[in-house]
């Protein structure tokens, strides 16, 4: 471009366009810059115009084609920045509609089932397909179902007010130190009609008390799983085909089963049943205290008496019962190190432990 | 109980070799679980866990016994001592039929002698967690009662006031026992007494006025079998326990009374060089307490608990192994238990020993067969499933709190008075009430989680409440929540507010709560609802009876009303509905509420309600729908509502 027949001033205007092009930051100023340069009137451009006009009339033409050249780049340059920041300005206003990813994004609330619950519903489920239903019973228990019934003799140690909670105005009534009362409520129920249903096979879910100081291990009030099924000719060859599928349902296909002898005065023959112990496989460990077995339930077949009390014949019917602790169990498989921790109730400890299952 | 591997190893010699892992094992597989072993200076001992029925194990000659019949292996034989009964030295005499047999001796003693007691013996005492006395008498005792399991005690015979007599305690007689307890005596006790009264609680605890020292002269040894029963009540009256106790109060073994006494004699002798003078036994071992009626164990009863077919020989022999008296027929044994187990009674006992002896390991394991159809699970345990999941949905988390309250608490929740639901032996005043609401322990739960730096407490609980009745506590379930704290301001979307009131209301409405939702506010932003269980809804098992809905176009329309700072909601919606009742109005409701300084100090509020109208067989004309806005603002004039410009 020649532009030594405009003026020093067109010059350095022209000089200065490309910086000011530069510093404008949105499309006003481009605009702004543009009537500066190319406006109708006062701009640079009229200026020219008026240059032209003014020129002696063997330079208008080549004045003239170097304005018009100036003006071109002008507008070209002008059109380009516009366009420019019109994309920049479109992408702005996408980024700023579209969502960060890696934000956080509003999460619906989240609570959780008590661990304890986890475990419990996780054994009716176990239970289910062999066709145990859930059985309740109260907590508030009368002496009858809960010892009587069961066989425990008047002078059993358990009976005494050191290990039972009784009530003061209610001398006979106390806080059920297991959940077995559920079988004697069931079996006097079940009693008219045994013949017509055949058996009956329940697992009855539930808190207990025992007078035991609150400490790492000890709580008065916990929980027991108690299951029971009453049959013709029920043995302890299918107590231990049904504990057996229970533990490999709970702990795994690999889980192991050992039954030892024991005794529980509603019961007989009594065992106690161990697993191979979750956590060492059985080389052992801290929690089955090097044994390679951890006790997991009480168990047996129904004692004769416990069914004569609830008027079944016990010729005709036979059956197992078992029971297990639920806060042994759950501090077992989740390395629990205190009980205490369970009825805290604190949400860190139900965040982790429990969930929405 | 306490097991010294070497004194265990000499009953039963067969086990010497064992590895102690294979001797744990074997004895947990024959109902005697090891919870513990210690080994120190070379002494090893077993915590060896006895079940309650199994008083004759109680010992190392009785833990050997069931070993020896597991192992098919024999027993060491007993010391041989002599045994001569001769003159009673003292008269002796049998009142309590409690007491069958009292198997004594009388001995001089060398009181000159210092530390009559064995090294050996010494230190077997101190593996069973006791230190020897350093008399005979004494330490020897204590060493029958843990190496044989028969209990027996010594009397300084010069101390002895006249004769002796075994009877029931009169009414008011007092006993200074062994404990330095001065005991008053019930009726029921059985003691021995002399001339001079009670001497000692039978079974249970000597008395101090008789007890050997180091200066006695002449022991009287009493080697008894007293009733379990009896023994058991009168340990629990006086709430003394002993090793005495816990095995009489089991059953001891009546046909070794005599031996035991030999033996105790013999180890005076032979410890401490004294000198016996006489012994003899006052009544004897009762027909009916050697050979109770003899149990029939069936064939079909043996095979039926087993799971398979046990042969009758077998059977037998396992049973005579463990001392029992079998005689058999065709197809079934009649048993008779030996004189130390009060543990077999009926067949199903015997069938639990022979396969305890055969080895639990060696049952089959089967599932028993489907018999009738499954029950359905209780609609009760449906519903609290139902109602926990959606709460944990909704952010709650479940708990699981004590049901115990103290007085005072429950005074502040409970509609009856808390006497019928008062504990007599609570482990404190403060669990002494069987709660009549939940919310008290979870509003400490929830205050817990606050302090610990919570932010959105959610709490709820499912549990029994109580209530006092003339019959007992009342028990039902109720559903109690809790929330406090701020809820949203932890992502950019969900601005942070407080809880309020509402929130929990809407909780309670999302569970299908219809009643009056009665918040509890006990401050510091909590809010607490209890609800019984039985103000929900059943469970709807099926799908339930189809409901139509309209095809035709629904109309919206907002009214902004302007309204008495004191009018209920409710009450304005039941007035709009009623002046709509011909309208096909689908729905009404609040959906904004606006207050500021201005419209407060006018005592004003601005409400937007939004009706909904749709009908099912035409679509609505702008015309109608406009009348019934209409009627809906009249309906609000009689409220003090007017259109808000």
């Amino acid at each position: 471009m020649n532009l030594h027949l405009l003026p020093p001033e067109i010059e350095k205007a022209h000089g200065d366009f490309a910086g000011h092009l530069e510093a404008c930051a949105d499309l006003d100023a481009v605009m702004r810059l543009k009537g500066a340069y190319l406006g109708r009137d006062g701009s640079f451009a009229a200026r020219m115009i008026d240059i032209l006009k003014a020129a002696p009339k063997e330079q208008k033409r080549e004045l003239g084609a170097a304005i018009n050249a100036l003006k071109n780049k002008w507008e070209e340059s002008l059109k380009a920045r516009q366009s420019a920041l019109e994309e920049l300005r479109r992408q702005r206003a996408a980024q700023a509609q579209s969502w960060d990813a890696t934000l956080p994004p509003p999460l619906p609330p989240r609570g959780a089932l008590h661990p304890l619950t986890r475990l419990i519903d996780r054994l009716v489920g176990i239970f289910r397909p062999l066709g145990y239903h859930v059985e309740e019973g109260p907590e508030a228990e009368t002496e009858a179902h809960n010892f009587d019934g069961l066989n425990i003799p008047e002078d059993h140690p358990a009976r005494g007010s050191a290990d039972t909670f009784y009530f003061k105005d209610h001398p006979k009534m106390l806080l059920r130190t297991h959940t077995s009362p559920v079988q004697v409520r069931v079996l006097k129920r079940l009693a008219p009609v045994i013949e017509q249903k055949g058996g009956v096979r329940f697992l009855a879910p539930g808190r207990v008390y025992r007078k035991d100081e609150i400490d790492p291990t000890h709580s008065p009030m916990f929980h027991q799983v108690e299951g029971m099924l009453v049959g013709r000719g029920i043995g302890m060859h299918h107590l231990k085909g049904t504990l057996d599928y229970a533990i490999k349902a709970l702990f795994g296909p690999d889980a192991a089963t050992r039954f030892r002898p024991s005794y529980f005065p509603f019961v007989e023959p009594g065992c106690e049943v161990d697993a191979r112990c979750p956590l060492c496989g059985g080389a052992g460990c801290r929690v089955c205290k090097g044994a390679g077995w951890v006790e997991i339930l009480g168990a047996g077949l129904v004692h004769p008496d416990v069914l004569k009390f609830a008027g079944i014949d016990s010729d005709t019917w036979s059956g197992f019962a078992f029971g297990m602790g639920i806060e042994r169990i759950a501090m077992m498989v989740s390395q629990t190190p205190d009980l205490r921790l369970f009825f805290e109730n604190d949400q860190r400890f139900l965040a982790a432990m429990g969930g929405l299952d | 109980m306490r097991i010294e591997l070497g004194a265990l190893q000499s009953e039963i010699p067969a086990i010497a070799g064992m590895e102690l892992k294979t001797l744990c094992e074997r004895l947990a597989m024959i109902g005697f679980p090891v919870d513990a072993v210690e080994t120190q200076n070379g002494v090893t001992v077993l915590e060896v866990d006895v079940t309650a029925n199994r008083g004759d194990a109680l010992s190392h000659r009785g833990l050997a016994r069931d070993l020896a019949a597991a192992m098919g292996a024999p027993l060491a034989p007993l010391p041989s001592v002599p045994s001569a009964e001769g003159e009673a030295l003292l008269p002796v005499r049998l009142e309590a039929d409690a007491c069958p047999i009292y198997a004594t001796a009388m001995l001089k003693i060398d009181n000159s002698r210092a530390n009559q007691t064995p090294e050996s013996a010494a230190a077997f005492l101190a593996a069973m967690g006791s230190n020897a006395k350093g008399m005979a008498a004494v330490d020897a005792s204590n060493e029958l009662l843990h190496r044989y399991g028969h209990p027996t005690h010594a009397f300084d015979a010069d101390k002895i006031k006249g004769g002796v007599c075994v009877r029931w305690a009169k009414k008011g007689e007092t006993l200074l026992t062994l404990d330095g307890v001065n005991r008053v005596l019930d009726t029921k006790d059985m003691v021995i007494a002399d001339d001079s009264g009670p001497i000692a609680l039978a079974g249970v605890i000597g008395g101090d006025s008789t007890k050997v020292v180091e200066s006695t002269k002449r022991v009287f040894l009493e080697s008894a079998y007293f009733d379990p029963r009896t023994v058991r009540a009168a340990a629990r009256r006086h709430g003394v326990q002993t090793d005495a106790s816990s095995r009489f109060g089991r059953g001891a073994d009546i046909a070794f009374a005599r031996a035991a006494r030999d033996i105790y004699a013999d180890r005076l002798v032979s410890w401490a060089g004294a000198e016996l003078l006489a012994s003899w036994t006052i009544g004897q071992c009762k027909q009916r307490d050697m050979e109770p009626p003899g149990a029939f164990l069936s064939k079909k009863i043996l095979d039926r608990i087993a799971g398979e077919p046990i042969q009758l020989d077998e059977a037998k022999s396992i049973l005579i192994s463990l001392g029992c008296l079998v005689e058999s027929n065709d197809d079934e044994l009649i048993v008779r238990p030996p004189s130390w187990r009060h543990d077999l009674r009926i067949a199903e006992d015997y069938s639990e020993e022979i396969l305890r002896i055969r080895g639990y390991d060696k049952i089959g394991a089967t599932l028993p067969p489907m018999t009738g159809a499954p029950e359905p699970q209780p609609l009760s345990y449906q519903q609290r499933r139902v109602l926990s999941r959606r709460l944990t949905q909704l952010g709650f988390y479940q708990t699981v709190t004590l049901g115990f309250t103290s007085p005072d608490i429950d005074a502040k929740y409970a509609d009856t008075p808390p006497e019928g639901r008062t504990l007599v032996n609570p482990l404190g005043i403060e669990y002494s009430v069987m709660r009549a609401s939940i919310l008290p322990s979870l509003f400490d739960a929830a205050e817990v989680n606050l302090r610990h730096g919570a932010k959105d407490v959610r709490l709820f609980e499912i549990a029994p409440v109580y209530e006092s009745s003339l019959d007992g506590p009342d028990e039902t379930s109720a559903l109690a929540m809790v929330w406090a704290g701020t809820i949203g301001g932890e992502d950019p979307l969900t601005p942070a507010r407080s809880v309020i009131v509402a929130d929990l209301i809407a909780v309670a409405r999302d569970l299908g709560f219809t009643g009056d939702a009665d918040i509890i506010e006990p401050g510091q932003g909590l809010f607490g609802l209890e609800i019984p269980l039985s103000a929900f809804s059943g469970i709807e098992e099926v799908i339930p009876a189809f409901k139509p809905f309209s095809r035709y176009p629904m109309a919206t329309r907002d009214i902004s009303l302007l309204v008495p700072l004191n009018l209920s909601y409710g009450v304005l919606e039941a007035s709009v509905r009623s002046a709509l009742g011909s309208a096909p109005l689908l729905s009404v409701k609040c959906v904004d509420v606006f207050k500021d300084n201005k419209l407060t100090a006018e005592g004003k509020q601005a409400w937007l309600v939004r009706m909904r109208f749709q009908s099912f067989d035409r679509t609505l004309t702008g015309g109608e729908v406009e009348s019934w806005v209409q009627a809906a603002i009249t309906a609000a004039k009689q409220h003090g509502g007017v259109l808000r410009g």
